[in-house]
């Protein structure tokens, strides 16, 4: 098992190189640079500032010092906000991992809940109620069931609010702020929730499916086990196996925000931060943004492969 | 049986959403009477802006702006944190600091120096030296006294070589600017401290816009110039979130994303504002949720007739219209084959329906522009302009008479060459609007139409700049002086446009500081740009401000937004 | 049901020609049995015809701009009434239906096919061709998509691509960075898959590895793609209209459904004129059910594992 890891380890920092060296060349190819879209400048106003900011240099070489101040743990200035990069990301990051921690978790325990029942009561009509509700959810564009909600709960209904993470100008601190971002961030994770369950129930449905008319559990129920025993710990377990590997694709998801629902909602997310700062081409931020999912989706990866073996002793390792 | 049940939820799931879509639709359809109502043409002197519309029913304010009582709040797309002015890199940043910072002069709704910091100034008669008399004991907003050093501190700041950020004052060729920036020289030799409330610079050569330029925001030489050294601006990166200025509001809180929170600043030179606090709320597109629950105060809109009358529903916002200092344009390439001919773009002014893309299809939202100056400016006028009404019989008889002739197949072409047309346009609704129409108009006319539009406004200004179009969509940025809406056709950015009688006129218009002299000299200007079209003048945009009815003495400048009026707002 | 069955059949009777009733067709005869399936398949075909063949029918194909008659609701002309610009809803749908339509089926095809096949290689094969595999499915994913696309369509304008090619090449783009998750659950499939006991009978029996691969563990697989390739369409489509979103997808005045919606994407819209934005959506909603409705009933028939 270590020697497995070891040898992923390396593939993994082999990969990482490659990925950032080719991540830095795409967003340098990308037309335009910071210094384009400013159309007040004079064209000697640009070339000075280029110079300044050293974007005239070939793309190599450009590469050559990202690399080496990030390796020293200097992730850059962002251009356009003026802040260390890594101030930006503990400012924003957070904020997204709140809304993605707790939509994902929600989002499992709904689905192995629905996923299981549905399963157990195949063909009954709660089973076909779930599956229709489920292609429903997994019909619409997200942004789409975000604006609606929006539209019926928040402006017609009042019920909650449009947008943001806290009430403009509340002063609230400790359990009263808990509670006013808990009030905000209900839109967003119910959208986030609605979005996800979708696919991971029915994937766990299929599953169980499957597991459950295998031969062992019969053999289970004929050895006159309660029929919960059976369920939760031979059904199920073998079921989640498939769903073991999506667990690794979640890691980056939870760190990388989510665009869509972080703009509509104007939650102050990373992934509102990175649209923006790839219209500037602010490229410090946007390569620290970039290397730090690649980082955490290799080691996400890595973690399904290794969970996976974990939990299947019949895989056997090479 | 199960069967049946599925398909009934899946109708139900489907019928419950059209039903709450269709049941939303209860207020009355005006839709219907939106039809075709241009809008009034702007008449020589003024737009015809009405005045502000006011609130019907305030007791519909939602109660959470009805429970403020000493803070207002205003949307805002993006502020990121840099405020210090003339190191930030965004518009909005922009718009926070001039809540922080006075400058010594500032303008009038018309566009006219008025004094601010500095009670008074004189211009010499060479118009090279400007001298500002600043007033009687100003103070920073941490309370230390602000002098004439300032003044020069910041003047000369922003003289070094390691200046990164956009303003003007390096290129207005100060005495001595120069040999500075080179780090020839450790002071600037224009820039003179005559005592504590006077200083003086002298330029190399005049102009007009120096006034406002050179009179903009003072930095403290204190807090901004302790860890100064030439050629070292990084410090300054660590001071962008604790400013320390000369506004009617002083920061108290930043939150990266959300809110800037300001409060009153008893150190304002016109006295303590009449509102403590007020905040700039972060607000990404529709705003229309957050003034309709009450979450901030005022928010600005598009004036399409139905913007307004929704806005006239609500009962509870004032609206106030109002046309930005900016105007729309179509960059021309005129390094292209038939462009470099005046006769084809002057057909191409008459060929377009700017009427009924820029007015009609956006519902009285806009006017079209003619000339290269906004129709607020006290430089504008309509005389002697050719209003390039469309007309497409005379595009036609211009692109004849240029020698570009219909050919087989419906599109013209010259030498054996079709004559397209390249189009680039940023994504947005106008964009579709022009695209629709002009696809129509060239049609007529028999050019061939390639659009081409960009989500992505750096690319597009790339592939601009690489010269690889023929048409392209802009506005301007905001124009305070005359000067600036013209500055595109004398510093080289619009390729192959050459032209020494403007670049004549351009530098006699900034060569005196009066207003007349100046008016006439850009009448004439604005009569050349007109005939020869380096560019293709578009549009004026129409919008209007909605704010909660409780605020009273709210105005807003064209030019500065809202910081000249905000220390007079209050909450009723 | 694996097909030794059919094995043997086909040995014994090398000289008549009996009725065979192969897998493939007995599962057609289940799946005409089961009737939500049927509606779902109906449902897609009429949203074919509706797109490709309505269109035809109609007298307002040019897409022609009527400013006075903008915005107007549904009518006895216009059944669906008019956008922004005065052109004709109802057309507007199935003609941004044929694009729509399209681009999620290539898109589709072209990832499951990637996907599957180079997941099964790798899950079956293991060793060298399963590491270079792995590791570069762990490279792509690595990048970052929205950027990639961003990039991908500025280059395309850069190589002067026509604006209507522009939309399919984005979507074989976008398969082709699908394909990473693809192969990564094929693999997981085949990785316990081929410790069943009908791949190590296969094995007993001495067949090359191509037999087992094709026609033992390949027909195992076909639930599990089919489902994969049934919610990939449905993804697809919803793909188009969040790159019309961020601006990427097919720009007007073409119509998708994606952009339909992104147009009406404003709380006036919104409100007032429902007829822009529910037909557009409402033909996303019913083609993605009715595909994976499809989906779903093909996966119950296919399945070669003992149901009910």
């Amino acid at each position: 098992m270590s020697a497995f890891i070891t040898k992923r380890l390396l593939y993994t920092v082999v990969i990482l190189f490659a990925a950032s060296l080719l991540i830095f060349s795409l967003y340098a190819l990308t037309p335009g640079d910071f210094i384009t879209g400013n159309i007040k400048l004079t064209p000697e106003r640009k070339a000075e500032l280029r110079e300044i900011y050293g974007l005239n240099k070939p793309v190599l070489e450009r590469y050559a010092i990202w690399l080496k101040n990030a390796l020293h743990g200097d992730l850059g200035y962002s251009m356009a906000q003026q802040k260390p990069v890594l101030t930006l990301f503990n400012q924003y990051i957070w904020n997204s991992f709140l809304l993605a921690a707790v939509s994902t978790f929600l989002t499992w325990v709904t689905a192995v809940i629905i996923g299981c029942v549905a399963a157990y009561k195949q063909y009954s009509w709660f089973d076909t109620l779930v599956m229709v509700a489920i292609f429903a959810a997994m019909s619409l564009p997200s942004f789409f069931i975000g604006l609606f909600l929006i539209k019926i709960l928040a402006v017609d209904w009042k019920l909650l609010p449009p947008g943001g993470m806290i009430a403009t100008g509340s002063q609230a601190t400790g359990l009263a702020y808990v509670k006013e971002v808990i009030h905000h961030m209900t839109l967003p994770v119910i959208v986030m929730t609605i979005m996800g369950v979708g696919s991971l129930a029915r994937y766990i449905r299929g599953s169980m499916i499957d597991v459950i008319k295998q031969d062992y559990i019969r053999t289970a129920r004929a050895k006159g086990l309660k029929e919960r025993k059976v369920l939760f710990t031979h059904a199920l377990r073998n079921a989640m196996l498939p769903a073991i590997t999506l667990v690794g694709f979640e890691l980056p998801a939870l760190f990388g925000g989510s665009l869509i629902i972080e703009k509509i909602f104007n939650w102050p997310g990373i992934g509102q931060l990175y649209l923006t700062s790839f219209g500037l081409r602010d490229y410090p931020l946007l390569m620290g943004f970039t290397v730090l999912i690649a980082i955490l989706t290799v080691i996400g990866t890595l973690l399904s492969d290794i969970l996976y073996r974990v939990a299947d002793p019949r895989v056997r390792l090479q | 049986m199960k069967k049946s049940i599925a398909s009934l939820s899946a109708l139900l799931i489907a019928g419950s959403l059209l039903l709450s879509a269709c049941s939303s639709d209860k207020g009355g359809n005006s839709a219907n009477e939106s039809a075709n109502t241009p809008a009034a043409s702007p008449t020589a002197s003024a737009p015809a802006d009405s005045g502000v519309i006011q609130a019907s029913d305030l007791s519909k304010l939602p109660d959470t702006a009805k429970q403020r009582t000493d803070t207002i709040i205003v949307g805002l797309t993006d502020p990121s944190g840099a405020f210090t002015p003339y190191f930030h890199q965004s518009g909005y940043d922009g718009n926070v600091s001039s809540l922080l910072y006075t400058p010594l002069v500032t303008v009038d709704n018309k566009g006219v120096p008025i004094p601010a910091l500095a009670e008074s100034w004189d211009i010499s008669p060479d118009n090279l030296t400007y001298t500002f008399h600043l007033r009687k004991d100003l103070k920073f907003s941490d309370g230390s006294p602000l002098t004439a050093d300032d003044v020069a501190f910041t003047w000369t700041l922003l003289h070094d070589k390691a200046y990164d950020g956009d303003s003007q004052i390096p290129a207005l060729h100060v005495k001595g600017g120069e040999a500075y920036k080179e780090g020839k020289a450790s002071s600037i030799e224009g820039i003179k401290v005559i005592d504590p409330l006077t200083v003086s610079v002298t330029l190399e050569q005049p102009n007009a816009s120096a006034l406002t330029t050179l009179g903009s925001d003072v930095l403290s030489k204190a807090y901004y110039g302790k860890d100064y050294k030439f050629g070292q601006l990084d410090y300054i990166k660590k001071l962008h979130e604790k400013p320390v200025g000369t506004g009617p509001y002083k920061l108290e809180k930043f939150i990266p994303g959300q809110e800037v929170r300001f409060v009153a600043n008893e150190y304002y030179y016109k006295g303590k504002p009449k509102t403590e606090h007020f905040i700039y709320k972060t607000s990404e597109g529709d705003t229309w949720q957050f003034l309709e629950t009450g979450e901030i105060d005022f928010a600005s809109f598009s004036a399409t007739q139905e913007n307004i009358e929704k806005l006239k529903s609500l009962g509870f916002v004032n609206i106030l219209p109002y046309t930005p200092s900016t105007y729309g344009y179509l960059q021309v390439n005129l390094e292209h084959e038939a462009l470099k001919d005046k006769k084809v773009r002057q057909a191409i002014a008459y060929g377009l329906d700017r009427q009924s893309i820029y007015v009609d299809a956006n519902q009285g939202a806009g006017a079209v522009a003619n000339i290269p100056s906004s129709p607020i400016s006290w430089a504008y006028t309509e005389e002697g302009i050719n209003p390039y009404k469309y007309d497409p019989e005379k595009a036609k008889a211009l692109l004849d008479e240029a020698g570009w002739k219909v050919g087989a197949d419906g599109i013209r072409e010259k030498d054996g060459k079709q004559l397209t047309i390249h189009y680039l346009g940023s994504k947005k609704k106008d964009t579709d609007i022009f695209i629709a129409v002009a696809k129509e108009n060239f049609a007529e006319l028999g050019i061939k139409f390639e659009p081409e539009v960009f989500a992505d406004f750096n690319a597009l200004v790339s592939k601009v700049e690489g010269g690889d179009y023929d048409l392209a969509s802009f506005s301007t940025p905001l124009l305070t002086d005359p000067a600036d809406g013209l500055i595109q056709f004398v510093d080289g950015e619009i390729k192959g446009y050459d032209n020494p009688k403007f670049k004549e006129l351009y530098d006699k218009g900034l060569a005196t500081n009066d207003l007349e002299e100046r008016k006439q000299i850009y009448k004439e200007l604005f009569q050349l740009a007109n005939d020869e079209l380096p560019v293709i003048f578009t549009n004026y945009r129409k919008t209007v401000y909605a704010y909660n009815g409780r605020i009273q003495n709210l105005d807003v400048s064209p030019f500065n937004g809202i910081a000249p009026s905000l220390p007079d707002w209050y909450l009723q | 049901m694996s097909t030794i069955g059919s094995e043997i059949t086909k040995a014994g009777t090398a000289g008549t020609a009996p009725v065979r009733s192969s897998m493939w067709r007995q599962a057609a005869r289940r799946l005409l049995k089961n009737r939500l399936a049927m509606l779902g398949l109906a449902v897609v075909v009429f949203m074919f015809a509706f797109c490709f063949i309505g269109p035809l029918f109609s007298p307002y194909t040019d897409n022609k701009i009527h400013l006075a008659q903008m915005n107007k609701p549904p009518s006895p002309q216009h059944w669906l009434g008019t956008d922004a610009l005065g052109r004709d809803v109802l057309t507007r749908v199935m003609q941004a239906g044929r694009i729509s339509l399209t681009v999620g089926l290539a898109s589709m095809v072209l990832s499951v096919f990637i996907g599957s096949l180079l997941g099964a290689i790798a899950g079956y094969f293991r060793g060298i061709c399963d590491q270079i595999i792995m590791r570069l499915a762990d490279l792509l994913l690595t990048i970052p998509g929205l950027p990639l696309l961003f990039i991908l369509g500025a280059l395309l304008s850069e190589w002067k691509v026509p604006t209507e090619y522009r939309m399919y090449i984005v979507m074989l783009m976008l398969s082709l960075v699908n394909w990473p998750g693809l192969a990564r659950m094929v693999r997981g499939e085949v990785l316990s898959l081929r410790e069943r006991e009908f791949m190590q009978a296969a094995t007993v029996l001495g067949l090359r590895n191509r037999r087992k691969l094709f026609n033992h563990l390949l027909p195992n697989l076909v639930p599990l793609i089919i489902v994969i390739a049934s919610l990939n369409v449905g993804g697809a489509i919803l793909s188009e209209s969040v790159l019309s979103f961020f601006g990427l997808g097919v720009m007007p005045p073409t119509p998708t459904w994606g952009n339909m919606i992104d147009s009406a994407n404003n709380m006036i819209d919104f409100q007032k004129r429902p007829w822009l934005w529910i037909p557009p959506g409402f033909s996303i909603f019913v083609t993605v059910i009715a595909i994976n409705i499809f989906g779903d009933g093909l996966r119950d028939v296919l399945d070669p594992r003992p149901r009910k």
